[in-house]
């Protein structure tokens, strides 16, 4: 930290870290840890008895930390913890200056700041210099001077675009010699598609964005639109409170969008699970949790992670705190696990339908409503001809002509092998199930728009918890349940169809448990709708009141294996163990009322049909009998229905899905979780936000909606600092608080706490306009100021001091990040993509990574690094290598390491060889045996400045090594050029072409080529 | 940047920081500490200036096998399973434990004793299978722990908790600890690798076992491949040779020394050195890795598939080679172990791959009086159950996953030979002896390292992470 401890101690500043980093752990916010009933985070508490304000001496807490009696000492040895004595001194110096006190700086709102004067009038540009320059004229520092405009524009271009400046870029804005050339140069990258892309790539590393599930399977996942959507966000400059107002509750907003669900997606990019056997709740869980301390680290800098299990340890949350903000996204119908067997996207999802697809849909709905009209009108008008069936119908005692559409029978009664036992039934023999040996049919792959029921007589010996009576599906989570299923479920019989269990299904269930040790007749009936109200339940030949649980049914119930029905056993589910089930019947259609009661009684379609006068009730059981089974006109309705159905949904099964939020009608109870332990539930707590922050708005929804407007909301200390300070850091290498993830007390203090103050209510009150936000940094003398150490200056004392350069009395230099680095290879070799979003791209580092897979061909190898897909167990290899985030939890800063591993990629991977060969080849062309121009333009597009006549006559001499070199090995000259699918150009002699690429391939990675300078 | 431990600063030992400074280098340069030799004190000292106390171990090489063997069938005897054989599992014996969803719904739990026989071995007289011929050999040089516990139930969380410390992703791996602790003792290898088998299938391996989670990502593991380029992109392109690299970095030096005469800044020093670290590595990795010099006892002992580059015999043959070269954190990785069904045919097939070479390793470092200074594990990230997943039939069966206990072996550093620690009930299910839970391992391993396990902390979002989080203790027992 800084060495001239100012007069005055900052308690914010200098005091409250200390506090914080080594007493709170025992006298802080936790109330479990809390020792001696004292709180140095409470003013009154610390002041009660420990500190006495102005007098050091008297004060306990002086007395403690001084101490040499190791029972007595602060903090006890235990701890690991120990203050030095300038700590010690400063902490004294606190106390005799009487303490003062402040509330911790980040959590009061941002005032507005009149902006200070300075003594050097003529350097500040805007308000921002005149911050950085009033502390640096404080210590009596001056500012550096302003860079070179080579390098400004140079520096400028890869900060709002991600990408070098081109030749035509650099002399246009070398020969506009105007004050506002270079302002013209910062709106023209504004305004280009790149600058979106260039804003994006730090968002992803925020939103954890993978295209894989991650965790340990990790499959490919489709959520690429979600990045677009990002990058036209940012493109047309939304405001930022509506860019994270969108992302976290698109789906609440009145009237949502497509586009604005779509937004949302933000949500769901944590890692997901599908391992065998794992338990779903314990990882839903998590990934509530990973939505909470995302947005804890990415909206509010706090580490709300740190009180998941326990009070946090040094800010004012509680676990409770945690839990109630988790109850905001605990929220949606999702499951623990995705499903294994089959490609189902997780639940709750938007269909991302394609032009056309949706009118074709909308039509498609229209004609299925119009055809169900006509289904009832025919109804209305087939009495007369009822009658007449009435008269001519012939009586009999057969089920099998009585009820047509049975595809299916087992009745049992032959010797059962294995485990599963053969015993008396109803109706002569019945089986006995193990609950571990499925009995399989050779039917049962219906598709939704398809009616079909199924009957059974059956025989519980217990009350089941959760137990598979039948069963149409491959498996049970491992599969997300698709298919159909009739269960036990705490005693009750639960109907349903599934195509990814919970959030795409319908399934209805009994309101009572189902009696136990007697043989009930059970049938499931299905009209081919998709609706819950489509399924029926019938108990002993009647109808049984049921609930609807889900219905919201949208895609195929088929696929996934398993294609036929089993009785009594699931692969890692429940079996019916014990269960007895006979007289098992599959109909390919759905039966109605009286022939269900025949099913089970066996007479009372005979009797309705042989009856002279029957009741109206049964006279219109009878009816409906009729049109389903011999009515032409209306079975050939019902048919048509079918088939418009069946149309609808293979348009339906083809648009592509994609993980959104959407709010259960129901809120999903939350629990506080001790320890936070997935199962140890404790109080159930509601959707709250904690008191030491503002209020929540009163005419909010306690929703996530609600949750962005309280976040937004002008009063609000941390959103928009925690903002201000993420575009600092992307323009000046570090943020004003250099832990931009954490704005707690644990966190740094801000080097310039009135400029992020200055400049968050700045961004409020513009409407949290990003684009003018970036334009004010950029355009600011600090940021134009030269990046030179200024070491030789024996007056100026600032780099000595100040190494970490805090106080910016010069620009921040580093290496570019690593998209910025292969994109700019790309870009200066002309192979550079400019296609604008779109699926993610291969190129040639993934076919090298841990997890290998096929690299592109073509336009997938040259796309901006933005475009490259990202697996979470191999990520590309390339990008890992150059400090890339891993993107497995949220990440709002990269560390900057240098290896020798970099050097490897840099020099040797295809990807760099083969465009730094590009590069040379067109310069190459342009100017043929013209060597200064070409290595005076090689070097400029490389570095953005003209090269010295030394040092491009260390270029000569290199070239004409290598040229000496492959003259003498002309094989090893036409090998070099092989590297890359891009073909070199055969015209040119092979020999001068590889020296070029060598020397293109040396100066890639000179200093001035990799940092921002 | 981090401040980091804050706490040491008056124990005696310097930060990182506080030697940077020292030696006049920015922020920049903290990253090349591990692999750079710009000063020397980085590769001398790591985070610490001297370790905790006297370290028993310089180095660990741990043969990871992945998927979880079955300690019923190779290492914890339990005859009393083939009495019970085919019998349920007594509800009070399973206790509240948590069953995976593969085998949690069987109307049946059926337990099954080991078809696989058991003899004595050694002073020591330990128990092993005839599956491990070898490791029985060498019985009186292991300490084998029986009562390792773990909370983890499934694979990815089972071996990131091995591995992290934690079951979620997110934290730095114990390799990339002790590179951030101790630096590395060679400046021209990476500190910390790891070798996979090649070609094992089996539970699938993810990169961030060995990743550095929040710690500054130099310390990673850097994973050496089978084949030609051994480091990703260590080759030079096809065309150019050790000479036009020389000539392409001594023109890129030059360019760099102009830069220093008009400005000094210690990033422009740090590339040149990562380009000459990089070049000289360029050598030695592959000097490291080729086994073409080893004489012909070497493949006699360690096997024939030890000629095979990314075998397992190859990876431990190879990591002896890295051991003695001061590598800091060898990390083997053999997947295949998770048998859920057909133990009794794929058992011998993993221990076939795995037991020669594993024994050969002890016995070559103790040949080479590298054993007393290297720290070796052998062992999987949980148990297996002691009941039948799916059928039990006549000759075949197989076991779920069992978190309570599981058996794996140490030796060399500061490590008793010829012991066991901890025991199992009869039913080989419940731990009824000194429990080892992983935390208190990971403490061990870091001991015997030198390193106190509480005081090795990062500071990350405000909080002091470690290794261990704030469980593990030392298990006093095991050290010789």
């Amino acid at each position: 930290m800084f060495a001239l401890p100012p007069a005055q101690v900052d308690y914010d500043r200098q005091i409250q870290p200390i506090l914080s980093d080594r007493c709170y752990l025992c006298h802080g916010p936790d109330v479990k840890n809390r020792q001696a009933d004292l709180r140095f985070d409470l003013e009154a508490s610390a002041k009660h008895i420990a500190i006495v304000p102005g007098k050091p001496n008297d004060s306990e807490f002086i007395r403690r930390i001084i101490s040499q009696d190791p029972d007595l000492h602060m903090p006890p040895a235990d701890s690991n913890l120990a203050l030095t004595p300038s700590e010690i001194e400063l902490l004294k110096q606190w106390i005799a200056q009487g303490a003062p006190w402040q509330q911790h700086w980040a959590f009061v709102r941002p005032k507005q700041i009149p902006v200070p004067a300075v003594s050097n009038k003529g350097w500040p540009h805007n308000p921002i210099d005149h911050f950085i320059l009033a502390r640096l004229e404080q210590e009596g520092w001056t500012p550096a001077a302003e860079t070179t405009r080579e390098r400004l524009i140079r520096r400028v271009t890869f900060d709002l675009t991600g990408l070098p400046p081109t030749l035509k870029q650099m002399d246009d804005f070398l020969a506009d010699k105007s004050p506002e050339g270079y302002l013209r140069v910062v709106d023209r990258l504004l305004q280009s598609d790149s600058y979106g892309e260039r804003m994006a790539s730090a968002w992803l590393d925020t939103a954890r964005y993978s295209d894989t599930y991650g965790y340990q399977v990790d499959r490919d996942r489709y959520v690429w639109p979600w990045r677009d959507w990002v990058v036209r966000a940012l493109n047309r400059n939304m405001p930022y409170d509506t860019f994270i107002t969108q992302q976290l509750a698109g789906d609440l907003l009145p009237d949502a969008t497509a586009d604005q669900i779509l937004a949302t997606t933000f949500n769901r990019l944590h890692p997901q699970k599908v391992e065998g056997g794992s338990t779903p709740e314990e990882f839903r869980i998590e990934y509530v949790a990973d939505r909470t301390q995302t947005f804890g680290t990415a909206f509010l800098g706090l580490t709300l992670e740190c009180c998941r299990c326990h009070e946090h340890k040094y800010d004012p949350l509680s676990q409770a705190d945690y839990y109630q903000f988790s109850a905001f996204f605990d929220n949606i119908d999702e499951a623990g696990l995705y499903s294994y067997f089959t490609s189902s996207v997780p639940t709750p999802t938007l269909l991302l339908t394609q032009e056309g697809q949706q009118a074709k849909i909308t039509n498609g709905k229209e004609a299925i409503l119009a055809t169900q009209h006509q289904l009832q009108q025919i109804a209305r008008e087939r009495r007369a001809a009822f009658e007449s069936w009435r008269r001519t119908v012939p009586g009999g005692d057969s089920n099998n002509g009585l009820i047509p559409g049975r595809i299916a029978l087992m009745d049992f009664e032959k010797l059962i092998e294995g485990a599963n036992q053969s015993v008396a039934g109803p109706i002569g023999r019945a089986v006995k199930l193990s609950g571990d040996d499925g009995i399989g049919l050779q039917v049962g792959n219906f598709h939704r728009s398809e009616p079909f029921s199924v009957a059974l007589w059956m025989n519980l010996p217990d009350v089941k918890q959760r137990a598979v009576v039948f069963h149409r599906s491959r498996a049970w989570t491992d599969a997300a349940s698709r298919g159909y299923q009739l269960l036990i479920e705490e005693g009750r019989l639960s109907a349903s169809l599934i195509h990814f269990w919970p959030g795409n299904a319908i399934r209805i269930r009994t309101n009572r448990p189902v009696p136990i040790n007697q043989w009930l007749h059970v049938t499931l009936t299905y009209d081919g709708s998709s609706r819950a109200n489509g399924l029926q339940l019938f108990l002993d030949g009647k109808p049984i009141p049921c609930t609807v649980v889900r219905d919201h049914l949208n895609k195929n119930i088929t696929g996934g294996g398993g294609d036929n029905i089993t009785i009594g056993e699931r692969f890692r589910d429940h079996g019916l163990t014990d269960g007895l089930v006979d007289e098992f019947q599959v109909f390919h259609r759905r039966l109605t009322t009286l022939e269900v009661a025949q099913l089970h009684d066996r007479k009372s379609l005979n009797e309705a049909i042989e009856a002279d006068s029957i009741t109206v009730e049964r006279g219109d059981q009878l009816y409906e009998y009729y049109l389903n089974t011999s009515d032409p006109e209306y079975m050939a309705c019902l048919k048509n229905l079918q088939t418009l159905r069946d149309s609808v949904n293979q348009i339906q099964d083809e648009v592509r899905e994609i993980m959104v939020m959407r709010e259960l009608d129901e809120p999903h109870p939350t629990y506080l979780l001790q320890r936070g332990a997935y199962d140890a539930r404790g109080e159930q707590v509601t959707a709250k936000t904690p008191e030491f922050l503002p209020a929540f708005p009163q005419d909010a929804p306690r929703n996530r909606l609600g949750l962005a407007q309280w976040l937004t909301h002008d009063e609000h200390p941390l959103t928009a600092r925690v903002a201000v300070n993420r575009f600092w850091q992307m323009m000046f290498g570090q943020g004003l608080v250099r832990t931009p993830e954490d704005f707690g007390r644990q966190g740094e203090p801000p080097t310039h706490a009135n400029l992020l103050d200055y400049l968050a209510y700045d961004f409020t009150t513009h409407n949290w306009n990003v684009k003018r936000l970036l334009r004010q940094m950029v355009t600011s003398a600090t940021y134009r100021q030269s990046s030179r150490v200024r070491a030789s200056q024996a007056m100026d004392k600032a780099p000595r001091s100040d190494p970490e350069n805090r106080l910016l009395s010069r620009m921040a230099s580093y290496r570019l990040p690593a998209e910025m680095l292969r994109d700019n290879v790309l870009a200066t070799s002309g192979l550079l993509s400019r296609q604008l979003g779109g699926p993610p791209a291969k190129p040639y580092e993934l076919e090298v990574s841990f997890k290998p897979v096929k690299r592109d061909q073509g336009t997938g190898l040259y796309r901006r690094s933005l475009y490259t897909y990202w697996k979470r167990t191999g990520p590309a290899p390339v990008m890992m290598t150059l400090d890339a985030s891993k993107r497995d939890v949220c990440r709002v800063r990269r560390e900057r390491t240098s290896t020798p591993l970099q050097a490897f990629v840099l020099m040797n991977s295809p990807q760099f060889v083969e465009a730094t060969r590009v590069l040379g080849e067109r310069l190459l062309k342009q100017y043929g045996d013209d060597r200064e121009s070409l290595f005076t333009d090689l070097f400029r597009i490389l570095t953005s400045r003209r090269p010295t006549a030394q040092e491009r006559q260390i270029l000569i001499n290199l070239h004409e090594q290598q040229i000496d070199y492959f003259t003498r090995y002309p094989d090893r000259a036409t090998q070099y050029l092989k590297t890359g699918d891009a073909l070199a150009d055969r015209d040119i002699d092979p020999t001068k072409l590889a020296a070029i690429a060598a020397v293109t391939n040396t100066l890639i990675v000179f200093d001035e080529a990799v940092m921002k300078r | 940047m981090n401040r980091l431990c804050t706490g040491n600063d008056l124990t005696g030992a310097l930060t990182r920081r506080q030697i940077l400074s020292r030696f006049g280098m920015g922020l920049g340069s903290i990253a090349l500490a591990n692999l750079m030799g710009t000063a020397k004190v980085q590769a001398d000292a790591g985070l610490f200036k001297q370790a905790h106390h006297e370290p028993r171990a310089k180095r660990v090489i741990f043969l990871f096998q992945a998927g979880a063997p079955s300690q019923i069938d190779l290492l914890d005897h339990k005859p009393y399973l083939n009495e019970k054989q085919g019998t349920q599992l007594p509800d009070e014996v399973r206790g509240d434990q948590r069953l995976t969803g593969m085998s949690g719904n069987q109307s049946s739990l059926p337990l099954v004793g080991s078809p696989f026989h058991f003899q004595q071995h050694g002073q020591s007289g330990a128990w092993i299978s005839d599956l491990l011929p070898h490791t029985a050999k060498i019985a009186d040089e292991l300490c084998f722990i029986k009562s390792m516990v773990t909370s983890a139930i499934n694979h990815g969380p089972g071996v990131t908790f091995m591995q992290t410390g934690s079951q979620f992703p997110g934290r730095p791996s114990m390799g990339a600890w002790l590179d951030y602790g101790l630096g590395t003792d060679n400046d021209n290898l990476p500190a910390f690798v790891v070798l996979v088998t090649k070609d094992k299938g089996g539970q699938p391996l993810v990169s961030r076992l060995w990743g550095s989670g929040f710690l500054p990502s130099q310390h990673q593991g850097v994973r050496l491949r089978a084949g030609e380029n051994p480091v990703l992109y260590l080759n030079n392109p096809v065309g150019i040779t050790a000479n036009n690299k020389r000539q392409m970095l001594d023109a890129l030096h030059k360019l760099h020394q102009l830069q220093i005469k008009t400005h000094s800044d210690p990033q422009i020093e740090a590339q040149i050195a990562q380009h000459e670290l990089a070049f000289r590595m360029q050598s030695s990795i592959p000097a490291a890795t080729d086994l073409s010099t080893e004489p012909e006892y070497t493949f006699k002992a360690y096997g024939e598939e030890a000629r095979q580059p990314g075998t397992y015999a190859a990876n431990c043959l190879l990591a002896r080679r890295l051991a003695e070269r001061g590598v800091r954190f060898i990390q083997l990785y053999h997947q295949g172990w998770d048998q859920h069904g057909n133990l009794p045919t794929q058992i011998p097939v993993q221990c076939g791959e795995t037991d020669q070479a594993s024994a050969a390793l002890i016995l070559d470092l103790k040949q080479r009086g590298l054993l007393d200074e290297t720290l070796v594990i052998w062992g999987g990230e949980f148990g297996r159950t002691n009941y039948c997943q799916g059928k039990l039939t006549g000759n075949n069966f197989g076991r779920d996953h069992h978190p309570r206990c599981f058996s794996l072996w140490m030796a060399g550093g500061g490590i008793q030979g010829g012991m066991s620690y901890g025991e199992t009930d009869p039913f080989g299910y419940n731990v009824i002896e000194n429990p080892v839970p992983i935390h208190d391992l990971q403490a061990t391993i870091m001991h015997l390292l030198g390193i106190d396990h509480e005081r090795l902390t990062y500071k990350y979002q405000g909080r002091r992470f470690r290794l261990t989080d704030v469980h593990g203790q030392v298990i006093q027992n095991i050290l010789g």
